[in-house]
């Protein structure tokens, strides 16, 4: 919406007879260059707390095991206990496949890459009961949609 | 001086004439590969939609390939690959010998490149998409040989090495006398060519003719793409060797970063040759010099360097544990964001170079300003996709396929289309046949790209799954036929191109190209699409909802219910349905892919069942081949 209202502004200055300084518009590009930079950092200074690397589910933690192959999810336990963290463990037995996990409202509420050869590590608290549907959600071979699993969360 | 179409004083013109020649080759065949591509594109938006029906899924995945690479680096990479030629031929600085024939073993690599993608994908069924992360071109669970993954990666090193010959032949021409370097040091005149020369102007020295700001773009290019192509071509050696010793093998992480240590700077290959299209004709139409010019220049320097080490802002949700990724990955948030500010002080410029000037709205001019807009939009979307945290919900969903079919066909391709409309006069020397007829063009191209990729936007934030043939039905709604109308319509457009360009290589223009004045008004057109729009959107919902009415009475009588079905029984006894979710079986096994999603054919079925697929036995000898016959027909039969 903002650019398109730039957009017009700047389309209908065209029309315009009075010519712009080239120099003033020069001066103002450092305020402009800063209210970005800025808004850079502030979105990075808030936004990094919420990168998902190295977490610890603590010691009262649940354990989910994920294997992934061609084109099958096999995901145990099935069933999970809502409210208390997840240690989420995944490896591929062949190729690139991403666990994305969708709750019970059919909402995304995130992904992480299965690689083969490694191991993966996500921590994960899941507070709403009922079932979340599992989709591969990196491009893993001609029946890539119909790798498909779920798993259950439980009071 | 940059604005001057053909610098008068520059050298001989049978280098200009050579220039000329390269960048029409380069044109015409990249143009045929946008159409094809293109055609390609809609093949797969409307087999997803189910509209009138689905491809086979193998197919629709081969195609997605071709897709890919060919509209990404057959049309949109060779497009700006050509223009650079000609851009640097007007700024004074024409190949010499040496380029020509980087410039001429570039066309040919890349076209031999990319019919060898053509074939693999298409004919051979290579289907494992344009990033083809390993180990997945030698797993294809059946669906296609070692050999053509070899063939595969043998046309994409063509690929690459057109890249890599193309950025020797630009820094070739780049460091030639029209750059007026007072030092005959290879390195010195490089450092005159990234506009070091505006920062350091005694060491860079130019005798007082500054570096064209066109130039600086393509040399940062042309050096970060010789840097970013090396690994991916080792990558690919190693592939065509795999396909015939299938024992080798490679860190999957490592092939992948591999992968993405190119697979970000060649976004940059479509962008900053595109950049350089705008810094040479934005002044040109505007009539006055580049704002703030000499800042933008310093700019660069951030660009050169932080373009190679930002790639793994496409690996983000790799983080396994024992490996250093994570770490790699944090790090490249911050110098991600750093990539933002050469771009963002070139929207300044060219924006505030338009701003009040003596702009006039034809066809080229059109273009390039619609592209400022979608340059600014597609990057805003660029920020949310470069912050980790973020990712782990708009990762490979439709909101990244939105958001790159933005950038690349709303701001590159318009700019691409811009610049065809510009020096496609030059180049032939007979005016453009009609500047209405492009405005058409631009705005419908507009209207159309521009609302199948907000659609996308939208879908990918609902959590819509990137790459699937066959969307999960949640998914496969509304918005997946919204897209349908702005995709004919974006297609439909280009027929007006193709009239346009037909006509002006036949010299029906009528108005010289220097003497016209467009008379009209810019918001007037925007209204009128915003109307066209309106009446699109109205239809299809009419259209959607009477056909949905429609459904509901026929549906209930579909499947035949039949108790006897000797497929059934097998399907009971053999225990399919302990791994299979299907509903005509009544069961709901989840280990193996849903079969009601699938929609199998039958071949396909006795295939599977008596091959094994992937984690799936096989069951040869369990089954005898008419039960197999049986069970096929049941489940192809049943889904149909």
């Amino acid at each position: 919406m903002v650019g398109i209202v730039l957009a017009i502004v700047l389309a209908s200055s065209t029309r315009s007879r009075k010519e712009a300084h080239a120099d003033e518009l020069a001066e103002h590009e450092k305020t402009w260059l800063w209210i970005v930079v800025a808004i850079l950092v502030a979105l990075f200074l808030a936004s990094i707390w919420f990168t998902p690397y190295s977490r610890s589910a603590g010691s009262d933690k649940q354990v989910l095991h994920v294997a992934a192959r061609q084109f099958a999810w096999d995901i145990r336990p099935a069933t999970l206990r809502a409210g208390v963290p997840v240690e989420i463990r995944l490896t591929s037995l062949d190729v690139n496949h991403a666990f994305g996990v969708y709750d019970p409202a059919g909402k995304l509420v995130f992904q992480v890459q299965v690689m083969p050869e490694r191991t993966q590590k996500a921590v994960k608290t899941f507070d709403r009961p009922g079932t979340y549907k599992v989709l591969c959600l990196e491009f893993c071979g001609f029946l890539h949609h119909g790798m498909v699993g779920s798993f259950e969360v439980r009071r | 001086m940059s604005t001057t179409p053909v610098a008068v004083d520059a050298v001989d013109a049978e280098a200009v004439h050579a220039a000329r020649r390269l960048t029409l080759s380069y044109l015409w065949a990249s143009t045929a590969i946008f159409l094809a591509s293109g055609l390609l594109g809609m093949l797969l938006r409307f087999s997803q939609a189910g509209v009138p029906g689905h491809v086979g899924d193998s197919f629709w995945y081969a195609t997605l390939t071709a897709h890919g690479l060919g509209a990404f680096v057959g049309w949109g990479a060779f497009a700006v690959m050509g223009f650079a030629w000609w851009v640097l031929a007007s700024v004074g600085l024409p190949p010499r010998p040496f380029g020509v024939a980087m410039a001429r073993l570039t066309w040919w690599l890349m076209v031999l490149g990319v019919a060898g993608v053509i074939v693999t994908t298409l004919l051979m069924g290579f289907g494992a998409s344009w990033v083809f992360l390993y180990p997945l071109p030698f797993s294809s669970a059946g669906q296609w040989s070692d050999t053509a993954a070899g063939l595969f990666s043998a046309s994409v090193l063509l690929v690459g090495l057109a890249i890599v010959t193309w950025c020797v032949g630009i820094l070739h021409t780049i460091v030639g006398p029209g750059l007026h370097a007072t030092s005959p040091r290879f390195l010195n005149r490089l450092g005159v060519g990234l506009g070091f020369g505006y920062l350091l102007p005694r060491r860079f020295g130019t005798n007082g003719r500054p570096v064209p700001y066109a130039v600086i773009p393509l040399t940062v290019i042309a050096i970060d793409m010789i840097i970013a192509t090396l690994p991916l071509a080792g990558l690919l050696i190693f592939s065509v060797f795999k396909a015939f010793h299938p024992s080798l093998g490679i860190d999957p992480l490592l092939a992948k970063n591999i992968l993405w240590f190119f697979g970000h700077p060649v976004v940059y290959l479509l962008l900053f040759p595109a950049v350089a299209v705008f810094y040479h004709l934005v002044p040109r139409y505007a009539g006055r010099r580049l704002v703030a010019g000499n800042v933008i220049a310093v700019a660069w320097v951030l660009a050169v360097v932080t373009n190679v080490i930002i790639w793994a802002h496409h690996v983000y949700l790799d983080y396994p544990e024992g490996s250093f990724q994570g770490a790699l990955n944090t790090a490249h948030q911050p110098l991600t964001f750093i990539i933002v500010i050469p771009s963002l002080l070139s929207l300044y410029s060219l924006s505030f170079t338009i701003f009040r000037s003596h702009w006039q709205w034809g066809a080229a001019q059109t273009a390039l300003f619609l592209a400022l807009v979608s340059w600014f939009l597609a990057g805003a979307q660029g920020v949310i996709n470069a912050t980790i945290a973020f990712q782990e919900t708009v990762h490979n969903t439709l909101w990244i396929v939105g958001h790159f079919h933005h950038m690349a066909i709303m701001n590159i391709g318009l700019v691409i289309i811009a610049a065809t409309y510009a020096y496609l006069p030059e180049l032939i020397g007979k005016p453009l046949y009609s500047e209405a007829l492009g405005k058409w063009h631009i705005w419908l191209t507009f209207v159309g790209v521009t609302g199948n990729s907000f659609l996308w936007l939208w879908q990918g934030m609902e959590g819509a799954p990137r790459r699937f043939a066959r969307l999960p039905e949640e998914y496969a709604g509304t918005l997946t036929y919204l897209g349908l109308p702005f995709v004919v319509l974006a297609g439909l457009a280009q027929v007006l191109f193709v009239i346009n360009l037909v006509q002006t290589v036949r010299g029906r223009g009528l108005v010289p190209a220097a003497e016209r004045r467009p008379r009209s008004s810019v918001a007037a057109e925007g209204a009128f699409m915003l109307i066209a729009i309106g009446l699109a959107a109205t239809t299809f919902f009419i259209g959607y909802f009477l056909g949905r009415a429609g459904d509901d009475k026929t549906s209930g009588t579909a499947v035949p219910t039949q108790a006897d079905d000797p497929g059934k029984t097998v399907f009971a006894d053999a225990g399919c349905g302990s791994c299979h979710t299907f509903a005509a079986a009544g069961s709901s096994g989840s280990v193996g892919p849903n079969l009601d999603t699938l929609q199998l054919d039958a071949t396909r079925v006795s295939v599977a069942v008596t091959a094994g697929l992937g984690a799936m036995p096989s069951f040869k000898g369990r089954l005898s081949d008419r039960q197999i016959a049986d069970v096929a027909a049941f489940v192809s039969g049943s889904t149909r």
